[in-house]
């Protein structure tokens, strides 16, 4: 290689190592993250994350080096990527904790990519994500208990009904904004929860209980996966369900935002009336959004609720929906990686600081808030749309 | 000649504040016409009410024949009419490149089952747009191809007036609404502008223009139809020479005490 290779584009080769190690590494680290207990080694652990991004923020051309990379050899880390998720569960054994904490880290990836198409793409509040989680996990539970049906069934049944909850939210944001329309989605998203509470046919303050594991190709998803005389948990069956869930998630925001459709809703996200004069149907969009980020939230309170077997209220509070938005605004709005590494971090964080016991949610505060004043605008920042690199 | 727009008796209120009063006119096809008057006569306005951004309190408008009255933005600009903003309205966090993309919002179609299922279609879909909106930025002046990977919001004062320009013919309009876009221009950067829609006209014959300006040079440049407006009223209306020696003019815009020194 040249003196004269800019350190922005590094050769194939030396792209496809570079992304090979860097993946791993960060494997790796979310694999220590997992393991690591005791207060000294997970504050450890966070130094080094705050000085990773620290050194990101400062020097700004690590971040362009890695991204060019990355996307110099889209298979390599594509087919890396893929390696790395179905492998973890081998590496992680007979670890159910850690299996569990990637089931919900992975789930809440999903409500938060579906969060991102609003408060990331076309800058909306939405303090109701959390709602449209609870209506997918108790219209898909529902279904199961009440009329047998598979989980496979419910699954598109369940998103069906939420995408027309997240319409009727929409319709409101034809006409408030900003400020009103947090207060509206907030007050749906309570409303939400009161009616499942209050209900006798979803089961009250108690729920429901005794939703049926899936099965597959006659795999019950309750029993271990054998897996090349590899037994894992039958949490690897949620795990891997759950990532391919993320894929379908990670897909569908691509192509979204790649589209016209992200382009509008980021042209009414820096202008609205000049999103109008290019002829955008900037209300139609909003509502979009709604539908859009409903539809996926479904998605993933489908799944939840048959891992989990038992779902109430409690599951899809207000605060649910806050933790969906710190995600998003902690991860990166508009950027899909910083997204899933934001709701990965923020699963996973308040889990490992137990050790700080009575002190938990203050330093949780002061982590988020850290990492905030590091990386003002989210980890992995929004990025502007590269056309024809590969030319 | 069959008029393209046709504006009508149109009046807008705000409150007690009558911005545009009982206004009548209307452009031919492939014209310019220029729109002079003082500050705060109610030009902008007139942009506003005929783009549907503000509805008028009365009157009529119709558009290649169609009432477009009390329509929507985004269905007029679907049948035809673009603008610019007079305090450039740029996607600022966007690249050049796609704000003109943003622009051909009405000139294409991909939906979200069609960008989720037909990836393919919707790729070739952006790829045509890329390539029209190179061409459109390499057709102004100054150097925003070079340019087009930047947040448009880091943009100089002309490049950004010039990318609004673009970012309009970007939805192949019949009709083009520029206000005031010699704003923040030198000399030098107004002679290309006006070169700019010179040539635009000679590439497309059947495109109007309306201009607001304040620059008299620019106007001096299109001065076949002038017309000025005053306190929401159209005062006069004709070349730019009848215009500029209509004694209700010189007053508007010199006052009344000087008008009458
Ligand atoms: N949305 C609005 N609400 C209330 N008043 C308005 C509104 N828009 C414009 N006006 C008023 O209408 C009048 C005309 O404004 P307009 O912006 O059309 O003037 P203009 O001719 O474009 O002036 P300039 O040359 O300064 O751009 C002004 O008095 C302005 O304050
Ligand atoms: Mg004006």
């Amino acid at each position: 290689m040249g003196l004269s290779a800019s350190p922005a584009a590094p050769g194939a080769a030396a792209a496809a190592a570079f992304t090979i190690l860097s993946q791993l590494c960060g494997a790796a680290f979310l694999y220590v993250l997992l393991k690591a207990d005791g207060s000294w080694q997970v504050m450890g652990l966070l130094a080094l994350l705050g000085v990773g991004f620290f050194l990101l923020e400062r020097f700004p051309g690590i971040g362009e080096f890695i991204t060019a990379s990355l996307t110099r050899v889209p298979l390599v880390t594509a087919a890396t990527a893929a390696i790395i998720v179905l492998g973890f569960p081998f590496v992680v054994g007979s670890n159910t904790y850690i299996l569990h904490l990637l089931i919900v880290a992975q789930l809440y990836a999903v409500l938060a990519l579906a969060l991102n198409f609003q408060l990331g793409s076309a800058n909306i509040p939405n303090f109701a994500t959390g709602a449209s989680y609870g209506i997918g996990a108790y219209v898909s539970a529902l279904l199961a208990l009440n009329f047998g049906m598979s989980f496979w069934l419910t699954l598109p049944i369940a998103a069906l009904a939420a995408t027309l909850f997240g319409f009727i939210i929409g319709i409101p944001s034809m006409r408030t904004r900003d400020t009103y329309l947090a207060l509206v989605t907030i007050a749906f998203g309570v409303v939400v929860q009161q009616l499942l509470n209050n209900f006798d046919w979803t089961g009250g303050p108690n729920g429901l209980v005794g939703i049926p594991a899936p099965s597959l190709f006659g795999h019950s998803f309750a029993s271990p996966l054998q897996v090349f005389g590899w037994k894992l948990p039958s949490q690897a069956n949620f795990y891997y369900l759950a990532a391919a869930l993320v894929v379908v998630a990670v897909v569908t925001a691509q192509r979204l935002h790649g589209s016209r459709i992200g382009l509008a809703w980021n042209a009414l996200r820096a202008d609205e009336i000049a999103a109008k004069a290019q002829g955008i149907n900037v209300a139609w969009y909003k509502v979009l959004a709604f539908a859009v980020d409903a539809f996926l939230a479904a998605f993933a309170g489908t799944i939840y609720a048959f891992y989990v077997s038992y779902i109430s209220p409690d599951n899809f509070t207000f605060l649910v929906s806050v933790t969906i938005m710190t995600m998003v605004i902690v991860g990166g709005m508009d950027n899909i990686f910083g997204v899933i590494v934001g709701a990965f971090l923020l699963t996973i964080l308040p889990e490992k600081l137990r050790a700080f016991s009575d002190y938990r949610l203050l330093f949780f505060g002061v982590v988020v808030i850290g990492f905030l004043m590091i990386r003002p605008q989210g980890l992995f920042p929004q990025r502007l749309r590269q056309y024809g690199v590969h030319r | 000649m069959s008029a393209l727009l046709r504006v009508e008796n149109v009046t807008m209120r705000f409150g007690g504040l009558v911005a545009l009063n009982d206004v009548t006119f209307s452009v031919k096809k492939g014209s310019v016409l220029a729109v002079i008057g003082p500050n705060g006569a109610g030009k902008s306005t007139l942009f506003n009410v005929v783009t549907g951004v503000y509805k008028p309190t009365a009157g009529r408008m119709t558009f290649d024949g169609a009432d477009i009255t009390s329509k929507p933005s985004y269905e007029v600009v679907r049948r035809g009419i673009a603008r610019t903003f007079q305090s450039s309205r740029l996607f600022s966090d966007l690249s050049v490149l796609d704000n003109v993309i943003i622009g051909m919002h009405t000139r294409t179609k991909t939906g979200v089952l069609d960008a989720l299922f037909r990836p393919g279609a919707s790729r070739r879909e952006m790829a045509a747009c890329v390539e029209k909106a190179e061409a459109l930025l390499q057709a102004g002046s100054g150097d925003l191809y070079e340019q087009r990977n930047r947040p448009a919001g880091t943009l100089a004062q002309a490049d950004r007036r010039r990318l609004e320009i673009a970012r309009a013919l970007a939805s192949q309009p019949k009709l083009i609404l520029l206000d005031e876009p010699s704003v923040g221009m030198d000399d030098k950067e107004t002679d290309a502008l006006v070169a700019d829609i010179k040539r635009l006209r000679s590439g497309h014959p059947e495109l109007s223009v309306i201009l607001i300006e304040h620059d008299m040079r620019v106007v001096g440049a299109f001065p076949e139809h002038v017309m000025c407006i005053d306190y929401g009223s159209r005062i006069a209306e004709g070349s730019f020479e009848t215009v500029r020696a209509n004694p209700r003019v010189q007053e508007a815009y010199l006052g009344k005490a000087a008008a009458h020194a």
